[in-house]
């Protein structure tokens, strides 16, 4: 069963195009949305949870329409999108207060297990936590309410190797029931030869390749120089990458 | 709704709100334009607008689960708490002046019937200017502001001169006998900032829907 597909996904900047972006996400896999900087890997992101305005396209979200159901969809989502960026002065415990009352399937049990696992305290205020941990009181809220489908925008980004580490195996352990299914954009190309079962691979806009890991690396392979061994994905985005500096 | 509201109250509000919440108490000086009480409401809703952008609440509301309009209506919803909570703060004190001070107001109008009606129509137009052109960007605070505090500023000068003429005396009286010749100003008052605030909601919704975050 597809938990997510996005067809078509459009959206025009004065100076960026995001062109006709197609990909979907079976159940119990996770996904790595790849590209460099500026790829509009964030805006593929964005657009497909309304946040960004797209000028075409349709997102079928958990068996439904997003544009049309987007207050259920949202029940069973979890976003990271960076990190934290709000209320710097509130304390963890407040924002949380606020969060878990808007959602039907809050798990208090399983937020205070992820707040002590990442070994928060939510009598900090947001400004008082470093990068990582920012990232990570937002992934503990994300995974506190049951959701079925993770959308995460650069979760390891800020993340010290232990934390990233341990990070990908949660996701792993998250997917493991089947149930569960994980989008995450990231430029650590080695985050994904760790956990990643499905590559899709934005570039200026455009999607050049969606597809399962080996089957993306496969068809790679023709950037490979003579006596070269595999590409590796990190390896196949310099090489797609590349430009000319030159001043 | 109430969510919606708790989240605004908990996390969005600058705390110079309660403060003006308590700005009704001016009704107490002897000799003031008490229309100026609306205006600092004004500026409390235009601080609080500030402190939700620096603090990217637009952001955090649009990760939950609600629809993107929803984001609109906690912002309007909070606004109207405030102003019927700041107006509500004022009546108490109306009635304090009454007793304490019973010769008037001889700057501006006197805190009657009229005057609440006035209120509510000097917020109805601030919110629906304010708001509508708040939510073209969701972070232009300070010209929304411009756009809203002029007209909502020339109403409160024109409800102050009324009272200067002959003819709408009967807008500056605390008399039983002028209630019902400003009983119609409230309801009027009543009457546009209902349908306003209605139409503040569907007009700044549909500016939002079009915003990227």
């Amino acid at each position: 069963m597809k938990l997510l597909e996005v067809k078509g996904l459009t959206k025009r900047y004065p100076k960026f195009t995001l062109k006709n972006v197609s990909f979907s996400l079976e159940q119990g896999r996770i996904m790595g949305l790849i590209g460099k900087n500026g790829a509009g890997k964030s805006t593929t992101l964005k657009a497909m949870l309304n946040m960004v305005c797209p000028d075409g396209g349709s997102i079928q979200m958990l068996g439904s329409d997003f544009r049309q159901e987007e207050e259920r969809c949202k029940q069973e989502l979890g976003v990271v999108l960076g990190g934290i960026q709000f209320y710097p002065t509130k304390k963890l415990q407040a924002i949380t207060d606020v969060t878990r009352r808007f959602y039907q399937s809050w798990d208090d049990d399983a937020y205070q297990r992820y707040m002590s696992r990442f070994e928060l305290d939510g009598q900090k205020q947001v400004r008082q936590l470093s990068e990582g941990m920012k990232v990570k009181y937002l992934i503990a809220l994300a995974l506190s309410h049951n959701a079925k489908l993770l959308i995460f925008d650069e979760p390891t980004s800020g993340l010290d190797p232990v934390a990233r580490e341990d990070l990908l195996e949660l996701f792993q352990q998250l997917v493991e029931s089947g149930q569960r299914s994980i989008l995450f954009s990231t430029h650590i190309t080695s985050d994904l030869d760790k956990c990643a079962d499905d590559i899709t691979y934005i570039r200026n806009g455009e999607l050049i390749a969606s597809a399962d890991k080996a089957a993306f690396v496969q068809s790679f392979q023709s950037l490979k120089q003579p006596g070269e061994d595999s590409l590796n994905l990190e390896e196949i985005m310099v090489r797609s990458e590349r430009g000319n500096y030159r001043v | 709704m109430s969510k919606l509201l708790y989240k605004e109250w908990k996390l969005a509000v600058h705390s110079v709100v309660y403060l003006f919440l308590l700005i009704g108490a001016l009704l107490l000086v002897p000799a003031y334009p008490y229309g100026m009480i609306f205006f600092f409401g004004c500026l409390g809703l235009y601080f609080t607008s500030q402190f939700a952008r620096e603090n990217s609440d637009a952001f955090y509301a649009a990760t939950l689960p609600i629809k993107k309009c929803h984001v609109v209506k906690s912002k309007c919803l909070l606004f109207v708490s405030i102003e019927l909570a700041q107006l509500a703060i004022c009546i108490p004190f109306s009635i304090l002046r009454l007793w304490t001070l019973p010769e008037g107001n001889p700057v501006g109008i006197e805190a009657n019937a009229a005057y609440f009606g006035f209120g509510l129509i000097v917020y109805a137009i601030f919110n629906f200017l304010y708001l509508t052109v708040l939510f073209r960007s969701a972070y232009q605070v300070g010209k929304a502001f411009v756009i809203a505090i002029l007209p909502a500023t020339a109403v409160i000068a024109l409800m102050e001169y009324a009272v200067h003429l002959p003819s709408f005396a009967w807008l500056d009286s605390v008399q039983m006998a002028d209630v019902p010749r400003q009983l119609p100003v409230l309801a009027a008052g009543v009457l546009i900032y209902v349908g306003g605030n209605l139409l503040t909601y569907k007009a700044a919704s549909k500016q939002f829907e079009r915003v990227d975050l």
